[in-house]
């Protein structure tokens, strides 16, 4: 498949930043056209992989922003973003949308600008272009509280009404310990971005590579095609360099995975994808409320075992209770991992966004509260017992 | 941030030049030169370190009341910041506001200019421009008497509704008038060195090198909108060395005696010397003593050199602010300073409506009128 990426707000950007150094540190080509949308000008300071002209500062003429961000306010994101539409309508008019298959528009949902500015971008590529738009949305861990748990509870509906598809992740899920504070998102990000681009990467070449059972960006497509929340399973395992050779078939990496034998390739391609599907998802979900699968197994041609293959793809149908499983191969000839990324379409069961709605809930309400008792308890602190105090102007 | 720093008044004039020194310093920019300095007297003052003379106006001078300033006297500044209105504005016109985010006022509200002209000007201020209008002002210590207690009292009445935030440093916590190490001015030189860095660090950020942007750097759109509530507001702030020998670790089983040798894995370490860190800039450093609780909005900078600023300790410092503040509208940010041997945590607390020291001054402030009405009453005044 190719892309568009478009990172909005300083989560989004970063996504995309990475997924970029992640392609081309595996020579894949993904991404055929990356921009960067924020309304803050040091965090557009930030991205490696996002060429400069390709980053674009909105807000900068808006009183409320200037150029420096919108203090974590959907509402003002929305507006900065609306105001500046044009200007974002001509950013993207630079797109060769003969050369991609889809847009993919990466925010957190925690913050003001890929929050709030995040729909507005996702509203205006809708109207310009016919392929599909999707989203990639960051969740707010539970720890980052009430005010960005309140931004995505809202967020969320506006971007899941208007994308093709909204593949989540979860920041609570993925939470890193013992880590800076740099370093903690850098290595979400990353993991992120092997997750998505191993997925969207397959059947990016159009020349006739032909692989026995390649996945087609259309396969992609049409798995995505559900208007639902999706999320992503992945696991990985390297791949001999040499497979002849006694040592190495009695080796560390055990008969299981031996890559001779037809039946343990077999099992090895079914025991990746089963890992990858009870593996850390990138939104928690119920394996089974999904709705469509399709799993993308990235590696060198010679893993590829049609009846792994066809074993894993069974299980999968029984795993997530539909007939809707694709299993397809995106062959890397060099490589030296055997990847598989499952895609959970439409998952209908994730506890993670109804505990996020819950403490959004409680942010609402308690943000009302304290908005009606506002001016009475600043009139109350600055007036006298008795009142017995004038102004003095 | 970027903005227009008013003082007025002897004290606030004081403090403006003290803010400009530090930004003189380096590092940090707050008004980029934008500065104005307003005083009452019948002669022309100024003299000051780091504020050029045509950058001070003194007002006043033809008026029959006014000898050195208006000797305490708030009713006579407003009367006399009002009629020499035009003089203010014409200063006012050489500060370039279309590239500020806002205007900055800086006054001792115990005093009879800073907390008469201050009230005129910042509503002046909130008529000619379309940006927020702040406000730092200092309260007077108890010990100065009755009369700037009523100052100050009048002062915030007008000053807290129209400001789009006032910012309150309190003398009485700052200024050790028990001490007789020093002389008095120089106890108010060190509180107004305080003072001074206090608003620095808050609303100047540093000019930004990518390296020094952190993860989630705070800009000022997140200073505004935390501010936005208006009301009253106070600042934390407290700091460690990292390079004391024993480091982070002996310090904080010097402050905290609970923590046992046994519980401080390093993961224990890194949550509890940032959060013990926050806790601290809200316990006896917070430039006005309040109710914690009683706060709206929050925001909270971590900075100090990146690999120190753990990721768990950010998080639970979050956390536990937005238990202790009691609101959902807690804004965390990271400022790295690659090399720096400080970790430092500047918390601010917006709107806060429990404040002791308010009410103390609002009585000393009734008191004072009450002798005042019964002294004149007996004819003896």
């Amino acid at each position: 498949m190719k892309l568009a990426t478009i990172g909005v707000g300083n989560a989004g950007s970063k996504v995309v930043d990475r997924m970029v150094e992640f392609e081309s540190e595996t020579n894949r080509n993904l991404c055929r056209h990356v921009h960067a949308i924020n309304t803050a000008r040091t965090d557009l300071a930030k991205p490696e992989y996002i060429p400069e002209e390709q980053r674009v500062l909105v807000g900068d003429t808006n009183q409320k922003s200037k150029g420096h961000g919108v203090g974590g306010d959907v509402e003002i994101g929305a507006e900065v973003m609306s105001a500046d539409i044009d200007e974002i309508r001509r950013a993207f008019d630079d797109i060769e949308i003969h050369n991609v298959d889809a847009i993919l528009v990466a925010a957190g949902l925690g913050g003001g600008t890929g929050s709030g500015g995040g729909p507005v971008v996702i509203d205006a590529l809708q109207d310009m272009y016919d392929e599909p738009v999707y989203a990639l949305g960051v969740l707010p861990g539970e720890y980052e509280g009430g005010r960005p748990a309140l931004n995505a509870a809202r967020s969320l509906q506006s971007f899941v009404n208007k994308v093709d598809n909204f593949i989540g992740f979860d920041n609570d899920a993925w939470r890193a310990r013992e880590q800076t504070i740099e370093e903690g998102y850098e290595e979400m990000n990353r993991e992120l971005a092997a997750r998505i681009v191993t997925l969207l990467a397959a059947g990016e070449t159009d020349d006739t590579e032909v692989a026995e059972n390649a996945m087609d960006s259309s396969d992609i497509i049409r798995t995505l095609a559900t208007d639902g929340v999706s999320s992503i399973g992945y696991a990985a395992t390297a791949v001999d360099a040499q497979p002849e050779g006694l040592l190495d078939r009695w080796g560390s990496s055990g008969a299981d995975e031996d890559p001779l034998d037809d039946a343990s390739q077999a099992t090895k391609i079914k025991s990746l994808v089963r890992r990858a599907t009870n593996s850390r998802l990138t939104l928690p979900c119920e394996v089974s409320s999904a709705e469509r699968v399709l799993v993308v197994l990235s590696g060198p041609p010679s893993e590829f075992s049609r009846k792994g293959i066809e074993s894993a793809r069974q299980w999968l149908e029984q795993e997530a209770e539909t007939v809707e499983v694709l299993v397809g191969d995106d062959p890397r000839e060099n490589s030296s991992r055997l990847a598989a990324a499952v895609l959970l379409s439409n998952v209908s069961d994730a506890p993670r966004i109804d505990t996020i709605q819950n403490q959004a809930v409680d942010a609402q309400e308690q943000i009302a509260e304290q908005q009606a008792a506002r001016e009475d308890k600043i009139t109350n602190l600055i007036t006298d017992e008795n009142d017995d105090l004038d102004p003095v102007v | 941030m970027k903005l227009a720093l008013i003082g007025v008044g002897g004290a606030g004039s004081r403090l403006a030049d003290t803010i400009r020194g530090i930004e003189a310093e380096g590092g940090r920019q707050l008004c980029y030169g934008n500065l104005l300095t307003v005083d009452i007297s019948r002669t022309v003052g100024g003299g000051f370190d780091h504020v050029p003379q045509e950058q001070h106006v003194t007002i006043g001078d033809t008026h029959r009341d006014v000898e050195d300033g208006v000797d305490g006297d708030q009713d006579l500044a407003v009367e006399v910041t009002r009629t020499d209105s035009p003089e203010i504005h014409r200063a006012l016109d050489s500060i370039t506001m279309r590239k500020l985010d806002g205007v900055l006022v800086v006054a001792s509200l115990g005093g009879g200019t800073g907390s008469g002209a201050g009230a005129v000007l910042v509503e002046r201020l909130q008529e000619m421009y379309d940006k927020p209008v702040y406000v730092f002002g200092v309260l007077p210590a108890a010990d100065e008497g009755g009369r700037p207690a009523l100052n100050a009292a009048r002062s915030l009445r007008s000053i807290v509704p129209t400001a789009d935030s006032t910012l309150l440093f309190d003398n009485d916590r700052w200024v050790d008038t028990d001490s007789d190490a020093d002389a008095p001015d120089e106890r108010y030189e060190r509180a107004n060195r305080e003072l001074a860095s206090r608003v620095v660090t808050l609303f100047a950020r540093g000019d930004h090198d990518p390296s020094s942007i952190g993860a989630n750097t705070l800009d000022s759109s997140d200073i505004v909108r935390t501010l936005s509530p208006g009301g009253v507001a106070s600042v934390g702030y407290a700091a460690t060395e990292l390079d004391d020998g024993g480091g982070l670790l002996s310090w904080l089983r010097s402050i905290l005696p609970g923590v046992r040798e046994t519980e401080t894995s390093d993961e224990r370490t890194d949550a509890e010397k940032v959060q013990s860190l926050v806790r601290q800039s809200l316990g006896s450093q917070l430039t006005l003593p309040c109710e914690v609780s009683s706060a709206e909005r929050v925001l909270v900078v971590l900075s100090g050199p990146p690999d120190e600023l753990s990721r768990r300790g950010f998080e639970s410092a979050r956390q536990w602010l937005e238990e202790e503040t009691e609101t959902v509208e807690v804004l965390a940010g990271d400022d790295p300073r690659t090399g720096s041997s400080t970790i430092a945590a500047t918390v601010l607390l917006s709107n806060v409506t429990e404040v002791p020291r308010i009410n103390s001054l609002q009585q000393q402030a009734v008191e004072h009128e009450r002798v005042g009405d019964t002294l004149r009453a007996d004819g003896t005044d």
